[in-house]
């Protein structure tokens, strides 16, 4: 089979299964016995081997078995999930990450080798059997919980009634008792499919039709979803409850083709469990009864699976190339142009016009809005595909550097354009690490200084108007605005009178400066004198910008602002001299009629007492070089917003709201940083966007 | 046309200077729009048009070959290039476009240029079209910005 074809969704996939394992592996180690994790890690596992060995990637599956087997043994009780364990699965998955980047880029796994993982693993699995076997005997009569149905026999992958080994949740004994009690048989089969056979999925469904027919399935594993989108080996197993016996069923099964075995048997319960779930069931009914609905059935398995409802069962998505999302924004970007040059042109004609038209000039308008707004959000993605990977990264940076931290992370829903996504990955992880390493203090340093030794920190993202702000605070030692003053100097970043004249702010500002580092020792995490700058430059190209704030001994924050989209904006323009200027209405806040009087001069610099808070005042004809115009009684100043510092830009006139699309002004011609790019108004004539960020 | 290798130019005309521009970089040619002017940029770039919903730069041939600025007419026309085929296109203004020229290799006198005044010519050597003689323009070295 020319399995070519399927790589993009293997990668695509595998990819997924290996971001789920490095998430609930975590949760596992916080969370030992949280059932629903390591079942979910298996079936991310299970899936992955599957897959791995479809596509013939033989090293990928050799891991990932070995893998699945500690995860067997671990959801089974045999074992459990101690920090080293952990270490080497994560060290498996690094190496499964590497196989995948190497198949990504040539086809095939590259010649790196797990043995030493496996070997590990293999270590681990029979240590841990050891010393655990007698642990789970006791836990198991002790508390009679999470019995398996035969807990003698441990699954070595190799028997062939494997449904023996599937851990039988508290509502499906539920079900299996009253199936007894009602004299049915419940029936336990494992169905072994054909090895070429083609449509696994299909042939599963026709299985599952089959059983249908005879009785209920109560249970399927792997679930009827992964199931039919074949996410198994060549076999999986089921409890029916069935008037019939195992080999009528069995045999129902083999007349359909491309089966290979089925093995079947009777499963019971034992005569305490049996008891103990009649009785429930019993106070079930009578609960049901009392409300009359039956409603609830599903709901009173104690809470032993409160997480399954939650789980989205299928996404009604489609995959598509970003490249035709690129196109298809384009062509919104034309309509969008040929839009306002038909309502300026109707504007110029107004006079002659039906109303008629105004109207359907209106609703266009209202369409291509519309339109455009839509395009614009199948581009955008959660940031989650990026920030999901940092709570493993701060684990192990907590490892390596020795310290304890933990990462704190909200508005991971927040979605931004899925050109930023791609670049903001590495700027946050940069920021990250940062704090990881320079701004959270070791643990004895935090208990001098009365902390909590566990440092923390701090992701938060969220929208605000135009922009997504992403925070990264820490709660470590801030920022050392002295040694820094001491360290730009000494570098001959700034003068001694430079230093002394600038404020804290401005300190801090030298961090995002080329070339500079203030951590005493060069260490692998962070600090190779590379840093805050590439990142600053990075975010500045993304049309963005990036601030620090700190306080000495209590942490510090950095603070990222990023523009919703780079393609289309909301835009007010106005004219200064006789020309026309877009500013992007994300960073206006308000617009003053102001007296030309109350501009004052301070320190040779134009500022305005605006409500109580003196802002300075930038002339934009002077910086752009304007013609200059008379100067009248009145000047119109835009207020302009970047974090919490304000500005005022003087325009002589005001156009009004305008939807703009960015076009680049092309690498040949030098201009002013002030200027973002330039746009197509209605009349065919071309306006520049100034950056009003860059102003602040 | 024999075995001499020929190659296509557009005459063009600078005050009363001809200028040949091999077509193989021609994208288009237009007659003059309104330019919007780019602060800061550098003095021969008179500023960006649109160019079908394209936003082009434009610069004044005769600036950056360091002539007289001369008012724009009904003959001065913009010529769109593009220095390779995946490049950005570039305009080019001059005052007059007159005609396609065929140039064989022999009518060609490869002349090399030194800057000693300090003002790059962009040739890549003369033409010789009857008693006439035409400068043809290296585009890519004229459009692409070295660092001074």
């Amino acid at each position: 089979m020319d399995v070519n074809q399927y790589l993009e969704i293997f990668i695509e996939e595998t990819k997924e299964h290996l971001q789920s394992m490095n998430e609930h592996i975590l949760v596992l180690e916080k969370e030992p016995n949280n059932q629903d994790t390591i079942n979910e890690i298996f079936r991310a596992a299970h899936s992955l081997k599957g897959m791995a060995g479809t596509m013939g990637y033989k090293k990928m599956q050799t891991l990932t078995h070995d893998m699945e087997n500690v995860f067997m043994e671990i959801r089974n009780g045999n074992m459990k999930a101690s920090s080293d364990l952990v270490d080497v699965l994560f060290k498996g998955l690094d190496v499964l990450e590497a196989f995948l980047a190497n198949i990504q880029a040539d086809g095939t796994e590259g010649d790196l080798t797990c043995e030493d993982i496996i070997a590990d693993l293999n270590n681990i699995l029979s240590k841990g059997l050891k010393t655990a076997d007698k642990d789970s005997k006791a836990a198991d009569t002790s508390t009679g919980k999470k019995s398996r149905v035969d807990a003698d026999q441990i699954p070595e992958g190799k028997e062939k009634d494997k449904f023996r080994a599937l851990v039988i949740e508290e509502h499906e004994k539920k079900a299996i008792a009253k199936a007894l009690s009602l004299g049915l048989n419940v029936v336990g089969l494992t169905v072994y499919i054909q090895e070429y056979c083609v449509l696994k999925g299909a042939r599963a469904f026709m299985v599952n039709r089959t059983l249908d027919e005879h009785g209920d399935i109560i249970k399927l594993f792997p679930n009827a979803q992964d199931l039919e989108d074949e996410k198994y080996d060549f076999d999986y197993s089921a409890f029916v409850i069935t008037k019939e016996s195992p080999e009528q069923l069995a045999n129902h099964i083999m007349n359909i083709s491309e089966i290979k075995e089925v093995v079947a048997d009777y499963i019971k319960l034992s005569e305490e469990e049996l008891n103990t779930f009649l009785k429930a069931i019993k106070q079930d009914e009578e609960i049901l009864s009392a409300r009359k609905t039956a409603m609830a059935t599903g709901k009173f398995a104690g809470g032993s699976a409160p997480k399954q409802s939650a789980k989205p069962i299928a996404n009604r998505s489609v995959r598509v190339d970003i490249e035709k999302l690129d196109g298809l924004m384009n062509l919104v970007s034309e309509l969008i142009i040929a839009k306002n040059s038909l309502v300026s042109s109707s504007n110029s004609l107004h006079n002659q016009l039906d109303p008629e038209y105004f109207d359907q000039i209106e609703y266009l308008e209202r369409v291509t809005t519309n339109l455009h707004e839509s395009v614009m959000k199948v581009r955008m993605v959660p940031i989650e595909s990026v920030v999901n990977r940092f709570p493993r990264m701060i684990r192990d940076l907590s490892k390596k550097l020795d310290k304890q931290m933990q990462l704190f992370m909200s508005g991971e829903e927040t979605e931004l354009d899925r050109t930023l996504i791609d670049e903001i990955g590495d700027p946050l992880m940069h920021i990250l690490r940062n704090a990881a390493d320079h701004g959270l203090e070791n643990t004895d340093e935090r208990r001098k200084s009365g902390k909590v030794p566990v440092g923390s920190i701090y992701f938060n993202a969220y929208q605000e108007g135009n922009n997504v702000v992403i925070e990264v605070r820490d709660d470590g030692k801030g920022i050392d605005v002295k040694k820094i003053k001491k360290k730009a100097i000494q570098k001959g970043v700034i003068t001694e009178e430079q230093a002394n004249r600038m404020t804290d702010k401005d300190i801090i500002d030298i961090l995002f400066m080329p070339s500079f580092s203030t951590s005493e020792e060069i260490t692998d995490v962070s600090g190779r004198g590379v840093g805050l700058d590439v990142v600053k430059t990075k975010i500045e190209t993304l049309g963005g910008d990036i601030e620090a704030k700190t306080k000495l001994g209590e942490g510090s924050s950095f603070i990222i602002r990023l523009p919703l989209t780079l393609a289309i904006i909301q835009s007010l323009m106005v004219t200064i001299g006789a020309e026309k200027f877009a500013l992007p209405l994300g960073n206006i806040q308000t617009v003053e009629n102001v007296v030309s009087e109350e501009i004052k001069r301070v320190h040779g610099k134009e500022v305005l007492n605006l409500r109580g808070s003196v802002i300075p005042i930038i002339r934009l004809g002077e910086i752009l070089e304007c013609e200059k115009t008379e100067e009248l009684d009145h000047v119109l100043v835009v207020i302009i917003k970047k974090g919490d510092k304000l500005a005022g830009v003087v325009v002589d006139d005001l156009i009004g709201q305008q939807e703009i699309v960015i076009k680049s002004i092309g690498k040949y011609i030098k201009n002013h940083k002030i200027i973002s790019g330039a746009t197509i108004l209605g009349n065919g004539e071309v306006a520049l966007i100034l950056d009003l960020n860059s102003l602040v | 046309m024999g075995e001499v290798k020929s190659k296509q130019y557009i005459d063009v005309r600078l005050g009363k200077d001809l200028y040949g521009i091999e077509i193989e970089y021609i994208d288009n040619i237009i007659v003059m729009q309104n330019i919007t002017r780019v602060p800061k940029s550098q003095p021969y770039f008179l500023g960006v048009i649109n160019l079908r919903g394209e936003v082009v730069p434009v610069m004044s041939l005769r600036l950056k070959l360091g002539l007289e600025e001369a008012e724009f007419t009904s003959a001065t026309r913009i010529i769109i290039v593009k220095p390779d085929p995946q490049a950005a296109s570039i305009g080019i203004i001059v005052d007059e476009v007159n005609e396609v020229i065929n140039l064989k290799d022999d009518d060609i006198e490869h002349i090399k240029y030194d800057d000693k005044d300090g003002k790059k010519a962009f040739s890549k050597g003369l033409g010789k079209l009857g008693s006439d003689l035409v400068i043809l323009l290296d585009i890519p070295e004229l459009v692409i910005e070295t660092e001074d």
